[in-house]
């Protein structure tokens, strides 16, 4: 990876502009810092709730990157990016890329049942209708999605973040676990980067006939003794990950730490990660920590903020995305 | 035809259900802990004409999305034609650039409702007579104003407002509260047998939003106001400032009634208490928006579009 000097050296300054909605300006004022570039926040509010936008920069032949993550409250923060898209359209933006760290809505991601929308796909298809041109995520929850719009879309891992910091950790006889079925890909990869000794994998079993209890845990893999990490892509009400860390306590593991990239921290979230077994939780600000997740004694919050300038300065210079970003 | 309701105006959804002798076709919003929400249709749609009534008022972004939701669950479940009931179409206020850089928020909003596959709108009184050529599905752009005519002529809104009800329309002068109400004034002048009007002036401070109101443009002599009974007419009362200073300056000038008629009830704010506390009479608004009793006050009166909407479906 560049240092941040030169990735700053290596730009024109005046080609591309850096745009923030209200979802989390300091995650895009730090990629600023880091590219040595202004970040403008174009948005205002009438008293009636209506956004404005008005961008006052020229960006006449420019690439737009308009930084907005779509967490809660989602619906604002989707009209916020769509509408700044508008504007950036209208001012004759070269090219307007939609740097959305975390995808609202990215969980409906098909028709699990009937008569449903597709909402993830809604949202992408009315974010180009919009003016954008180009999505860049961070850990979407399925890949699929970028099949749902004709443009481009990286899909970026937070991985490339939270490694180093996990690597410091030095975790002995380390096992990464998945916290249900569909982590397990996650799981393996994560075990590769940092040279664990195994993978487990977490389930829940739904036996009714022997008990009224809905959910059972079953494992596979071995977790006697060793230090245990579970990744997972997003931290939402943290019911899942909290059983699943209890669990993997309780048959034996020295110890539980957790890695995901997006915190949501929904509900109770917090207090029951206090409450649990799990000894560190690392994610990053994908979405903007609040004050309470900032100040939990479990967390640790690691930046994409570095992710993101090298993603930027690559796309600006048409170096390739996958190349060492991609871990 | 099956009619659906967004969740931003469901009793105006369920009487117009009501007036078309049905039900409110079966849709869920489920609402997950982080504030997404999903929706889902409970009833097929394949082969059916279908309506979605849904005001986008404040929360403005959550009800457009969620009647973005809508559509596309009625488009994805083989709807032959999906038609937007929209009684307040929400962000229309911004239906140009006003200032250099500036979003045209409404116009990205038309876009979206069309990109879904959205066939056709039905609106009412729209801020701007230009704004149905945004569109390029049909857009039927209803009035509010022959509901308020009709109250008007009523023998109880005459009782109430004047000693002497035959001679009231002699004493009644329409007023626009600025001069981008001159189509709606005329046109309500027309179907008052030509009552004469006048318009105060609204000057804007574009960067602050500010307003305020001090003079009288129109055909109206202000020295002719003295002894007369004002109905004050416009689109909208969002937080209420605009009717207000309006109402204060023609009693200043020696009305002795100022009643107010808007369509759309937005009262941001603390619009309901000024609006009570201020030298507005009464205020008749409509059911496009719909007003929680909490904003509720007694100068306030709400006339239905139902039966306007229900004429316009059964077309």
């Amino acid at each position: 990876m560049s240092n941040a000097k030169s990735i700053s050296d290596t730009l024109d300054k005046d080609d591309f502009i850096l745009l923030t909605g209200r979802a989390n300006p300091e995650l895009a004022n730090s990629v600023g810092r880091i590219l040595k570039t202004e970040v403008s926040c174009p948005i205002s509010v009438f008293s009636d709730g209506e956004i404005r936008v008005r961008i006052k920069p020229n960006l006449r032949r420019r690439i737009v990157y308009i930084i907005q993550p779509t967490s809660a409250p989602v619906n604002d923060y989707i009209m916020e990016l769509a509408l700044m898209a508008d504007a950036a359209r209208r001012a004759s933006a070269s090219e307007i890329i939609a740097v959305m760290p975390y995808f609202g809505y990215g969980r409906q991601d098909r028709k699990e049942m009937s008569r449903v929308p597709i909402s993830a796909a809604a949202v992408s298809s009315l974010l180009v209708n919009a003016g954008v041109d180009r999505i860049l995520t961070i850990d979407i929850h399925s890949e699929q999605m970028e099949g749902s719009i004709s443009r481009p879309w990286d899909n970026l891992y937070g991985s490339y973040s939270l490694i180093p910091l996990l690597k410091k950790r030095k975790l002995q006889h380390l096992v990464v676990a998945a916290p249900d079925k569909n982590g397990m890909l996650r799981a393996t990869g994560y075990a590769k980067l940092l040279e664990a000794e195994g993978v487990a994998l977490v389930y829940k079993e739904r036996d009714v006939t022997l008990n009224n209890v809905s959910n059972t845990m079953g494992m596979i893999g071995e977790v006697k003794g060793k230090d245990v990490l579970l990744v997972d892509d997003m931290i939402d009400t943290a019911g899942t990950i909290v059983h699943a860390a209890n669990f993997i306590k309780q048959k034996g593991a020295r110890s539980v730490r957790v890695a995901g990239t997006h915190g949501l921290f929904s509900g109770d979230a917090l207090k029951k990660i206090s409450e649990s077994e799990i000894e560190e939780m690392v994610i990053t600000d994908t979405i903007r920590p609040r004050e309470e997740v900032a100040k939990n004694k479990k967390i640790t919050i690691v930046s994409v903020a570095p992710l993101l300038a090298e993603a930027v300065r690559r796309i600006r210079t048409g170096e390739s995305i996958s190349k060492s970003l991609i871990l | 035809m099956k009619i659906f309701s967004g969740s931003s105006n469901i009793p105006l959804s369920e009487k117009v259900a009501e007036a078309l002798h049905t039900k409110l076709a079966s849709i869920e919003t489920m609402i997950f802990p982080d504030g997404e929400r999903r929706v889902k249709l409970n009833e097929s749609v394949i082969d059916e004409d279908t309506i979605v009534i849904q005001s986008t008022n404040t929360p403005v972004d959550q009800n457009y999305i969620e009647l973005f939701f809508i559509i596309d669950a009625l488009k994805r479940s083989g709807a032959k034609s999906v038609t937007a009931v929209i009684p307040y179409l929400g962000y229309q206020r911004q239906d140009h650039v006003f200032r250099d850089g500036e979003v045209v928020s409404l116009e990205v909003m038309i876009r979206l409702l069309e990109s879904l596959g959205v066939d056709s709108v039905i609106a009412f009184d729209l801020h701007s007579i230009k704004i149905p050529e945004l569109f390029h599905v049909p857009v039927t752009h209803l009035s509010a104003l022959p509901l308020f005519v009709h109250r008007i002529k009523s023998k109880a809104f005459n009782a109430l407002v004047s000693d002497n009800p035959k001679e009231f329309l002699k004493d009644t002068i329409l007023v626009s509260p600025d001069m981008g109400g001159l189509r709606r004034i005329e046109q309500m002048s027309e179907l008052l047998d030509s009552l004469p009007w006048i318009a105060t002036v609204k000057d804007r401070d574009l960067r602050t939003g500010d307003i305020t109101i001090k003079q009288f443009e129109g055909p109206l002599n202000p020295a002719d106001l003295p002894g007369k009974r004002a109905l004050i007419v416009d689109d909208m009362i969002s937080s209420g400032n605009t009717m207000i200073q309006a109402a204060q300056l023609l009693k200043d000038n020696g009305v002795v009634s100022c009643d107010v008629f808007a369509t759309h009830a937005i009262f941001s704010e603390e619009a309901a208490e000024l609006l009570q506390d201020s030298s507005i009479d009464r205020v008749y608004v409509t059911d496009t928006v719909l007003v929680p009793e909490e904003k509720y006050f007694p100068k306030l009166h709400i006339l239905s579009v139902v039966e306007t909407i229900v004429k316009e479906l059964q077309k």
